[in-house]
């Protein structure tokens, strides 16, 4: 045990953020709102870096697991708040959902997918976020294009206060569990086998299959454990707290791109990044979103540009190398 | 019981007939050389072996198990360890990081924890010698000690044949007779079979191995003992052919064991 | 807006384009019901596909070309095509200039928007890890997006370029689109000669199958990876000008993406890296979107333009499964 404590250091800052933005939510009037989309946006980068990270593979349909969680919660909510005797438990079911959902379509993705690289991963990975968008119009389940209204259901089945209380503090909080879980996972994940499997991946998967590595199976780990997190965020940031979803809402490749930009900002397959650069960039959107409503993009791209050419180590990135062979180092990741 | 045993392997790539009909055994703690030619089918001879490739015809047993089908990763864990002609690291780990890869996912023990495994491979940094560079990025080490490396990645794999792609390629003779002796000497230690392939340094076979397997074109030529195979004709054929202006230059610089494979 | 079909209407609010005609949705606003009827509508729309298809297949070129070029797939294709509709909309509308003289504009418009990100975003990319080009393009489409919106709002705009139609027993064809089917092929074809008989062609070919090889012959590579990706640019904002006559309602900064995905489609069905492999593929892509659109029509309780769409993914699909090392070119 003495041993293998120290390997977790570097989840001591990360959490530390993570409680900070947290206490200063709780108890500073009127910023629950904004640390609910700092935690959502540290959240998703995170999540989303535990599979790029850990095998360098750009998962450009991430949306799809978001979108899917918030399914999986909707559906659970509309087809289960007649059962008056479920009481809370709609709110599990649709979890659970979500996570079936997230499970089903990575499982998908990986058969397909991850015998691909490079741009003909990313290909795919966008082709079956925009297929199933489709899809589900096009056939109209699920409520077709229509999509799912369903906070009238939930209010009904549980009650107004509880309802306020679930849409306006626990599901901002349940994020910031799974932003914290996310961090916990990546870090575990670095340090046992699934780390060192996927690092010889990575450099050499050919060389890695002869060492006796199944790359196969621990690609998938990486790419499940990154769905179901994601299917989470969207899970509870979007599902239970808003009461509705539309495809054209939640199948939008736009939130790929800002999970990918949260995460390139702080500096890509770092633990620290995610928390850094959600920080920066839901600061930044919330300020431009005030000074200039409807120019953050206009903003925003040529930024990613700049970072991408300028300073592709992002935020983390260029610290760690400021820190080797300090003491910090090892609170680093 | 042989512990490889390889009956009538065929692998065609279209039309060109890499391996030709070979069959082939090893026993336990056999230390055979496969020798030929650029492009004598050595290297998919290998291949076939580890799980790279699957061959057209013919069957592979292994400990008395037929692997032919098995993918290359289920293949490893039961005592198969490699190493590659142009060195394989994963260069951002390192060393010790390479090293304990192998003793994680080379062996059917599935017990062996992250802490075992880093372990076990300082103990084969130290056989191969590379303790200096133990926490030093793999990607960063001279040709040789990535041959090194990757020797004690294998043997970190606790295989029971380990085979060898080119050793010695790229090697001066003293690093050559070094290597020699260490092939040797960790034969004995671990008590492992080894295949080690050469494609021209005889100076390498001869020291090395009590057996060797001449391959020309895909199909096997000779397999004999060392004296014997070296000393025969068609073997002499094979590398010097007839002697035009090329072949003088290409047995010089055999001579000098500068020549690379491919 | 609202498209009619089959008597019933489907609302369609997303941001994508619109791509098939309004004869077409006039058509289908009769119910279907005889099987030679339904026949007779299948040719039509096929001819419509074809049409169609060819601006499809130019639209890919482009992408092909930088792909196999630099090996960057430029992930925001859609929005150069977006420019192109744009650029066709201000010379009709503005300016009363014809589609014919938008074409050479828009080539102009292309090579320099190519040139100008190639010098100061891609050339520093082409070497880097993917996440930062497919990054970097997809950046570049949001950036034209915004200042498309900025310039010319939000809203679906079109123009309709009146040079009469033919009529036709199946169908009838508005010579506009027949123009750009016509467009698309003289321009196609330009490219194959001159991508064959002249030096800089050959030399961008050569690049093509070997980087460091023409490096190692004297060719200029950084040069031709500059002249590739500004030309391939230019093809795709020239492919926007063609598209606009037949989304007579479609233009919007926000049509791109939907481009781009089809072009993924396109491009993966004829080989990625063979611009004219891109060019057949379309005319494939557009018979197919155009069939699998009156088929699916036929269907009760579904939209049928939306599981269209679906469908050239579920292609996308079953290409990558089937034949996936095919694909990566080895």
């Amino acid at each position: 045990m003495k041993k293998t404590l120290p390997k977790y250091y570097p989840l001591i800052p990360v959490f530390a953020a993570y409680l900070i933005m947290f206490l200063i939510g709780f108890f500073v009037p009127g910023m629950w709102q904004m640390v609910a989309l700092l935690a959502f946006y540290c959240a998703l980068g995170q999540s989303w870096n535990i599979f790029m990270g850990m095998t360098g593979y750009v998962d450009f349909g991430y949306v799809t697991f978001i979108a899917l969680g918030t399914y999986g919660m909707s559906l659970g909510i509309t087809y289960c708040s007649q059962y008056e005797w479920l009481g809370i438990g709609i709110i599990v079911i649709g979890f659970i959902l979500a996570m079936f959902l997230a499970s089903l379509s990575a499982l998908l993705e990986a058969f397909i997918a991850l015998r691909l690289r490079g741009a003909y991963f990313a290909i795919a990975c966008i082709g079956i976020n925009e297929g199933l968008r489709y899809f589900i119009e096009g056939a109209k389940i699920w409520g077709g294009s229509e999509g799912l209204i369903y906070f009238g259901a939930l209010v009904q089945a549980l009650g107004r206060d509880t309802v306020n209380q679930l849409t306006s503090f626990w599901a901002d909080f349940s994020v910031f569990i799974i932003a914290a879980l996310a961090a916990f996972l990546n870090m575990h994940y670095m340090r046992s086998k699934i780390g060192y499997a996927l690092t010889a991946v990575r450099e050499d998967e050919d060389a890695a299959k002869v060492m006796g590595i199944n790359a196969n199976k621990y690609k998938t780990i990486a790419f499940l454990t990154s769905g179901w997190l994601g299917a989470g965020v969207g899970a509870m940031a979007w599902g239970l707290k808003l009461g509705y979803v539309y495809p054209g809402d939640v199948f939008v490749i736009h939130y790929t791109v800002e999970c990918i930009v949260v995460v390139l900002l702080g500096g890509a397959g770092t633990l620290l990044g995610p928390v850094v650069g959600g920080l920066i960039y839901g600061l930044s959107k919330y300020w431009l979103a005030v000074i200039m409503p409807g120019f953050q993009l206009l903003i925003f791209a040529p930024i990613i540009i700049i970072i991408i050419v300028a300073a592709p180590e992002g935020v983390v990135g260029l610290l760690k190398r400021r820190l080797k062979g300090t003491r910090l180092e090892m609170f680093i990741e | 019981m042989a512990l490889l045993k390889l009956e009538n392997i065929t692998k065609r790539f279209g039309g060109l007939v890499a391996v030709d009909k070979v069959s082939l055994e090893i026993n336990e703690g056999e230390l055979i050389g496969i020798v030929g030619p650029n492009g004598s089918g050595k290297t998919t001879l290998f291949n076939v072996i580890s799980g790279v490739y699957t061959p057209e015809e013919g069957k592979v047993i292994f400990d008395g198990k037929d692997i032919t089908r098995l993918p290359a990763y289920k293949r490893a864990p039961l005592g198969l360890g490699r190493t590659f002609q142009i060195p394989r690291p994963f260069s951002s780990a390192s060393v010790r990081e390479n090293v304990a890869i192998g003793a994680m996912f080379g062996t059917l023990a599935d017990k062996v924890t992250v802490d075992d495994s880093l372990e076990i491979a300082d103990r084969y940094i130290d056989l191969v010698g590379l303790e200096a560079h133990r926490d030093k990025a793999s990607g960063d080490l001279t040709p040789v000690e990535k041959k090194l490396m990757e020797i004690a990645r294998a043997l970190a794999m606790r295989p029971k044949l380990l085979l060898m792609d080119e050793a010695m390629a790229g090697m001066n003779p003293k690093d050559i007779d070094d290597m020699v002796k260490f092939i040797k000497r960790i034969k004995e230690e671990e008590k492992i079979a080894i295949i080690s392939m050469v494609e021209h340094i005889m100076r390498a076979v001869v020291g090395l191995a009590e057996r060797v397997m001449v391959m020309n074109q895909g199909a096997k030529l000779v397999d004999a003992k060392t004296e014997e195979a070296l000393a025969d004709p068609r073997v002499i054929e094979v590398y010097l052919g007839q002697p035009t202006e090329q072949s003088k230059w290409r047995s010089e610089v055999w001579k000098e064991g500068k020549g690379e494979d491919e | 807006m609202k498209i009619f079909v089959r008597g019933g209407d489907f609302i369609y609010k997303g941001n994508t384009q619109e791509t098939l005609s309004e004869s077409l949705s006039e058509v289908f606003s009769n119910r279907v019901k005889e099987e030679k009827m339904i026949l007779t509508l299948l040719a039509g729309n096929l001819i419509h596909g074809l049409l169609l298809g060819g601006v499809y297949g130019l639209a890919t070129m482009g992408l092909s070309l930088i792909f196999g070029v630099i090996n960057v797939v430029n992930v925001g294709h859609g929005q150069f095509i977006m420019v192109g509709a744009f650029v066709a909309l201000t010379m009709f509308t503005v300016l009363g200039l014809s589609p014919v003289i938008a074409i050479p504009a828009a080539l102009i418009i292309g090579m320099a928007l190519g040139f100008f990100f190639f010098y100061t975003v891609m050339r520093r990319l082409i070497r880097a890890p993917e996440l930062t080009s497919l990054l970097a393009t997809f950046a570049m489409g949001i950036l034209l997006e915004e200042i498309a919106k900025l310039i010319f709002g939000a809203d679906f705009r079109g123009y309709y370029w009146a040079v009469g139609k033919i009529t036709l027993p199946i169908t009838t064809i508005p010579m506009s689109k027949l123009y750009a089917f016509i467009g698309s092929i003289a321009i196609a074809l330009f490219l194959y000669l001159w991508f064959s008989k002249t030096r800089i062609g050959t030399a961008i070919r050569s690049v093509m199958e070997d980087s460091e090889g023409a490096r190692v012959c004297g060719v200029n590579v950084s040069w031709i990876h500059a002249l590739s990706f500004a030309i391939g640019i230019g093809l795709t904002v020239m492919s926007g000008v063609l598209l606009t006559m037949f989304i007579p309602v479609g233009i919007n900064p926000y049509m791109g993406g939907g481009y781009t995905l089809k072009a993924f489609v396109i491009a993966v069905l004829g080989g990625l890296t063979s611009p004219y492999g891109a060019f057949f593929a379309g005319l494939i892509f557009g018979l197919i979107e155009n069939g699998a659109y009156t088929l699916f029509a036929l269907i009760p309780g579904v939209a049928p333009f939306p599981l269209t769409v679906s469908l050239a993914f579920w292609m996308l699909f079953f290409l990558l499964l089937v034949k996936p090392t095919g694909l990566l070119g080895k």
